[in-house]
């Protein structure tokens, strides 16, 4: 039987990945993301119904302020179809953000003792996302049905989106996991980012109501585009601009940049954790 | 034939003391701007490991030894890839899997059941292979009737029980493990150290590191001493342990007892010096048999008025196992002084055989703890003739001797 060889060597670090081993560690990947679907409702009276509870209250209140009170346009579309399409997008990016960028240090434990592709920790913590995420766009589709929003073949092009929402909360995550590292502040940080990020991305509301000369800032924010193109697939409205699609590409350059930064950090990190 | 397992070359890990801890925004900014004005900036360097080469061949187990903070821990933390060296280079044939400290990832909220799966992935089995291998894990554990229960139910003992269970059925062609003996109560212990020969003798490779001489005697056929970052000694087990001991005696014996840090204690009243008599006259070494007296000097540093003295004065053998024990406890103790006294311990007919011993000395002043110094003391002993007979019973015989009659008897 040919045995597996390791080598590491001080004078040729690797800058990248290894694929086959990250593919290897799939099972590591697998339980640990049960593990944290499994802790997070243990003990708890409502289980997974929490996942429902908290999206439907945030609607509850936006559609009271901004859509009775504030009456923000909507080009056309109940509020409640409207502001939960951006809000489903937006939730995701929430959850891996603030999951997966604290992850590396609230496991630091594990990182100290045995070794494992770094990565393997955020990508992980990442996943329980997917249940809230199919949980809020269940609830979009109820909302649908119920105000007779009609899909449109616009639809197919959804998982792209998708795709696109995965890899730019991946890449903050990941990049946050591993600056976490060094700079504990981010810890406070994130929920902050959170909380502001909700207003400046366009959720509650629609980007026409951002002023033409601030429009170029708020589309650094790649949850911009994203949110725009869930609209788009989603609910038939207008597919996203120049600037939308800029706005998404910052995030996948991100994505790419979380990558590099994480293996850049991963080599010592067990030494500064 | 057998080859190489582990080659490890030239190998060095530094550390920056104090700048490599996680610092905050505040400190990284000051350091870049001081570093862009062009100071350097002053971060200590330390070489945790300096030059380090050696190799294991296959289903060699190898002991490494030597004191804390001689690198050993960054050498298994760098062969078990938990870390990378900052020069040379490591070659490992085949799966590597390292104890570094057992029920790693082990969550309170799951099941035994879910933790054999967890910690077993984390270890590197698929799981299939936990799977597989479950009952298995579950017999040697012994905690069957416990297996759907939340471990955070579980006693200390219990979750350390079904963590080893779960390491000590990893089946890695390399194995490292790190004072992982240190837990459970002495059965399960035992239980340990034979699961580890067993693992041995299945022809694996292991590296064992412990500060338990014994357990490396026992496991291990290959040493490799380890004394600042580099290896002082490597080759048969037995002569390592011997360097080990020889080493950490000379560093002992070589400072003056009262300028030893390695002390624990208010220091009221401190030890100042031992003295082995043989005799009347000093020495190092003794025959078995002979009438000794150990005196150790006291000196009292401080105005306190000492209404109660205690001193225990502990013998341990030259794998630190514990041999005997006297106190002055049942003595009525001395009047208060200042300066200088000395307690005398009085052993007729010394009974150890042959060997290295070493005096760990606990002192105590009216209730607390004044000096404590582990291995205060070293002396040795050559086998002698206790029965004053001309017979001298050799080391491989007897560990102590004591009078004793036979008879014959008709019946």
């Amino acid at each position: 039987m040919q045995k597996e060889k390791t080598v590491v060597d001080a004078r040729k670090p690797t800058s990248t990945y290894n694929l086959k081993e990250i593919i290897k560690y799939k099972d590591l990947f697998l339980v640990l993301a049960w593990r944290d679907i499994r802790v997070r409702y243990a003990q708890t009276f409502l289980g997974l119904f929490w996942a429902v509870l908290q999206p439907l209250f945030t609607l509850l209140i936006f559609t009271l302020i901004f859509g009775k009170a504030l009456k923000v346009d909507t080009e056309g579309l109940p509020y409640a179809v409207f502001a939960l399409a951006g809000m489903s997008a937006w939730s995701y990016f929430a959850f891996v953000l603030a999951q997966s960028g604290l992850s590396i240090v609230g496991s630091q434990e594990m990182i100290k003792k045995i070794y494992f592709p770094r990565l393997v920790i955020p990508l992980s913590k990442a996943m329980a996302g997917f249940i809230d995420f199919l949980v809020s766009i269940a609830f979009l589709i109820i909302l649908m049905i119920i105000y007779q929003v009609p899909l449109t073949i616009q639809i197919l092009f959804f998982p792209l989106f998708f795709l696109v929402n995965v890899l730019t909360s991946l890449g903050i995550g990941i990049w946050t996991s591993a600056l976490t590292i060094r700079f504990r502040d981010l810890q406070h940080v994130i929920p902050f980012v959170v909380q502001i990020g909700l207003y400046a991305t366009p959720i509650a509301y629609p980007t026409s109501l951002i002023p033409e000369n601030y429009q170029m800032l708020y589309y650094l924010n790649p949850m911009v585009g994203i949110v725009e193109s869930y609209r788009y697939s989603l609910l038939g409205l207008d597919p996203p601009g120049t600037m939308g699609l800029v706005s998404m590409g910052i995030g996948i350059l991100v994505f790419f940049f979380g990558l590099f930064y994480f293996r850049k950090v991963e080599r010592t990190m067990a030494d500064i954790v | 034939m057998s080859e190489i397992a582990v080659r490890v070359s030239n190998l060095g890990k530094r550390f920056q003391l104090g700048l490599a801890k996680s610092g905050d925004f505040r400190e990284n900014f000051g350091r870049r701007l001081k570093h862009l004005v062009g100071k350097t900036v002053p971060g200590e360097e330390f070489w945790a490991l300096k030059d380090i080469s050696f190799e294991i061949k296959e289903g060699q187990a190898v002991g490494i030894i030597g004191k804390n903070g001689a690198g050993k821990s960054t050498l298994l933390k760098i062969l078990s890839r938990i870390t990378e060296p900052t020069k040379g280079r490591i070659e490992i044939l085949g799966r590597v899997s390292s104890l570094l400290e057992v029920g790693t990832g082990f969550h309170p909220e799951l099941t035994g059941r879910e933790n054999i799966f967890l910690n077993g992935t984390i270890l590197g089995m698929s799981r299939s292979e936990v799977k597989s291998k479950f009952e298995e894990i579950v017999d040697f554990s012994g905690i069957e009737e416990f297996i759907d229960t939340p471990v955070k139910r579980y006693s200390s003992g219990m979750s350390v029980r079904l963590a080893f269970s779960v390491a000590a059925h990893l089946e890695p062609e390399v194995m490292i493990i790190d004072e992982v003996l240190a837990v459970g109560d002495a059965d399960f212990q035992k239980k340990c150290i034979g699961k580890m020969s067993e693992v041995t003798s299945s022809g694996r490779t292991i590296i064992f590191v412990s500060h338990n001489m014994g357990a490396v005697q026992s496991l291990c056929d290959m040493g490799i001493l380890i004394k600042d970052g580099l290896i002082a000694s490597m080759g048969d087990v037995q002569d390592c342990i011997h360097d080990y001991f020889k080493n950490s005696y000379l560093d002992s014996s070589e400072i003056p007892l009262l300028e030893r840090t390695d002390r624990k204690g208010s220091g009221e009243v401190k030890l100042d010096k031992v003295e082995l008599l043989v005799d009347g006259a000093k020495s190092n070494i003794l025959k078995t048999g002979a009438d000794i007296r150990f005196r150790f000097w006291l000196k009292k540093n401080s105005s306190v008025s000492i209404n109660h003295l205690k001193l225990d004065v502990a013998i341990n053998g030259s794998y630190n196992e514990k041999v005997s024990w006297c106190t002055t406890d049942h003595e009525s103790g001395p009047e208060d002084f200042s300066g200088s006294r000395f307690i005398d311990l009085m052993i007729p007919k010394f009974p150890l055989n042959q060997g290295r011993y070493s005096l760990t000395l606990f002192l105590m002043v009216n209730g607390g703890i004044s000096d404590w110094i582990k291995e205060a003391f070293y002396f040795d002993v050559e086998s002698g003739d206790f029965y004053e007979n001309g017979m001298v019973v050799e080391k491989n015989k007897a560990v102590m001797l004591f009078d004793y009659k036979m008879e014959f008897g008709n019946s």
